[in-house]
């Protein structure tokens, strides 16, 4: 096999793993502050609800998740499933279950923050909605930063799981050529890929640090 | 109390491992490797290996006394898991036909075809009738290399909308059964199982691609291959290959191997010692001019 074309495949196959990547993000940091919301309610259902959620999405395998999200609804529910579901499923499991983990990171953000502010922006006649995204969040989002780098990097990591419902991304690619031609040669490749985009979203998540860097 | 019950778990482990390591009895040993997601070929039942080729190969174990470890692998890797030396062969459904020059091989024992796996309700009736669907396939088998660009039935894999490569045959059928998939390219011994399994199946009549199964041994590795395949050949001689498939094939005989009887066992060559070749060739002279 020559190397342009190994490339080629598992560039094709990186293309899905971004898409996995971005997609994820989208989709999970917003969905986690909400998660988080839901778990620092003062409402003892509605927190324990979360509890629930977050302790299920996190004990439980990635790997399963997938299975069940695609499978699901036809064995649980027998919804016919249809080809395009595939990959819809994979963010739908990828969203979730990451939610999960950065709903907690935003946990620890907000309850970091002094409850004299609260107090300050109450006196100063804020509106409770005005306080969390004026004077908390702010605070919170450059905090959270480095714990959620460290989500998103396993993130870029975890894409390899969702060919257990055959989607097909850099990891299978890497392994198929592998496979056909007994060469380690790809896994190099791939690992390089890895490394790369890995040391991308770091530099760019410092970037990000620095930006927020107010304050001071 | 924490302190001991953790004491206590942590000297259970490593009573665990020691075992482990002294189990090996220093005989030879015979590992086999296999996708534990094959049936009828290897799979687990009951928490335990079960299948036709496992059952073969346990009867060769024991026949040459050997030691059998059965070892499931990850399909992707078998290569490297084969080359390096953790396994002493592939045996396992595994086709010779593409793969000829990549290992030493037995000969051919059993024929198995590539068909199509469809719903009765979708109302295909041929391999033509595929135009315009999805079909999957499991990865790394003959048949996915034989629909996908420069394979042998590239045409008739362009006619289809989507080829879907799913880890494994049960995948590929539950996303039969979901929808997500019309068809399934697969082993008919396979999908022969799966449509007796569950009557929404049926198996087009037309063949994808004619194959054969072989057991796979490391390149130059002809001693053991020669060993498992003579044992392999008694076996069908004296009918207990035939009972083996008989059990997993609703009692079709499905080897194609030709059996042959056990030669004089070497311990008895070696007991007459002074016997030499050239002797033992004059003394065959002799008995075939006697008209033996």
């Amino acid at each position: 096999m020559d190397y342009a074309s190994m490339l080629t495949e598992l560039l094709k196959g990186l293309l899905v793993s971004v898409e996995i990547f971005f997609l994820t993000l989208l989709f999970a940091l917003p969905l986690g502050l909400l998660i988080a919301f839901g778990r620092m309610s003062k409402n003892c259902i509605v927190s324990n609800i979360f509890r629930v959620y977050i302790s299920i999405m996190r004990g439980t395998p990635l790997m399963l998740q997938l299975l069940v999200c695609f499978f699901g609804p036809y064995y649980l529910f027998r919804i016919p499933l249809t080809d395009p579901y595939r990959f819809i499923a994979v963010i739908i499991a990828f969203s979730l279950n990451y939610a999960a983990y950065f709903a907690e990171i935003y946990r620890s953000g907000i309850q970091s923050i002094p409850v004299g502010q609260y107090e300050a922006a109450g006196v100063l006649g804020l509106t409770p909605l005005q306080t969390f995204f004026r004077i908390i969040f702010p605070q919170v989002a450059k905090r959270v930063i480095p714990p959620v780098t460290n989500e998103v990097i396993t993130l870029v990591k975890d894409t390899s799981l969702a060919f257990s419902i055959a989607v097909m991304e850099m990891f299978t690619m890497a392994k198929q050529i592998a496979s056909a031609h007994t060469t380690m040669i790809p896994f190099v490749a791939a690992g390089a890929f890895y490394y790369i985009f890995n040391f991308l979203v770091a530099f760019c998540m410092e970037r990000l640090e620095k930006r927020l860097d107010y304050y001071r | 109390m924490w302190k001991k019950m953790l004491s206590i778990a942590v000297c259970a482990f490593l009573v665990c491992v020691f075992t482990g390591c002294s189990e090996d009895k220093g005989g030879k040993k015979f590992t086999v490797g296999f996708d534990s997601s094959f049936p009828p070929y290897g799979y687990v039942e009951k928490g335990e290996f079960k299948g036709f080729d496992l059952d073969l190969a346990r009867e060769v174990a024991k026949r040459n006394s050997w030691e059998i470890v059965l070892r499931p692998i990850n399909w992707d890797a078998k290569d490297m898991e084969l080359n390096s030396g953790s396994i002493d062969c592939i045996w396992n459904g595994f086709t010779i036909n593409g793969r000829e020059n990549s290992y030493e091989w037995s000969e051919p024992y059993v024929d198995n075809s590539q068909v199509v796996l469809v719903k009765k309700s979708s109302g295909i009736k041929n391999l033509a009738g595929l135009k315009g669907k999805v079909v999957a396939v499991q990865t790394d088998t003959p048949v996915q290399k034989a629909l996908s660009a420069k394979g042998s039935k590239e045409a008739l894999g362009k006619t289809f909308k989507k080829l879907i490569v799913t880890p494994n045959y049960n995948n590929a059928v539950m996303e039969l059964e979901a929808g997500s998939v019309d068809a399934v390219a697969m082993d008919i011994g396979v999908a022969q199982m799966k449509a007796k399994e569950n009557k929404a199946f049926v198996i087009l009549p037309e063949t994808v691609i004619t194959e054969k199964y072989g057991i796979g041994f490391k390149k130059g590795n002809t001693a053991l291959r020669d060993a498992v395949q003579n044992t392999l050949k008694e076996m069908v001689a004296d009918g207990t290959a035939a009972k083996i498939s008989a059990k997993y094939f609703d009692g079709r005989n499905v080897l194609i191997i030709k059996g042959a009887v056990k030669k004089a066992p070497a311990v008895a060559v070696k007991a007459v010692a002074p016997v030499t070749n050239a002797m033992k060739k004059a003394q065959q002279a002799a008995e075939k001019a006697a008209g033996k």
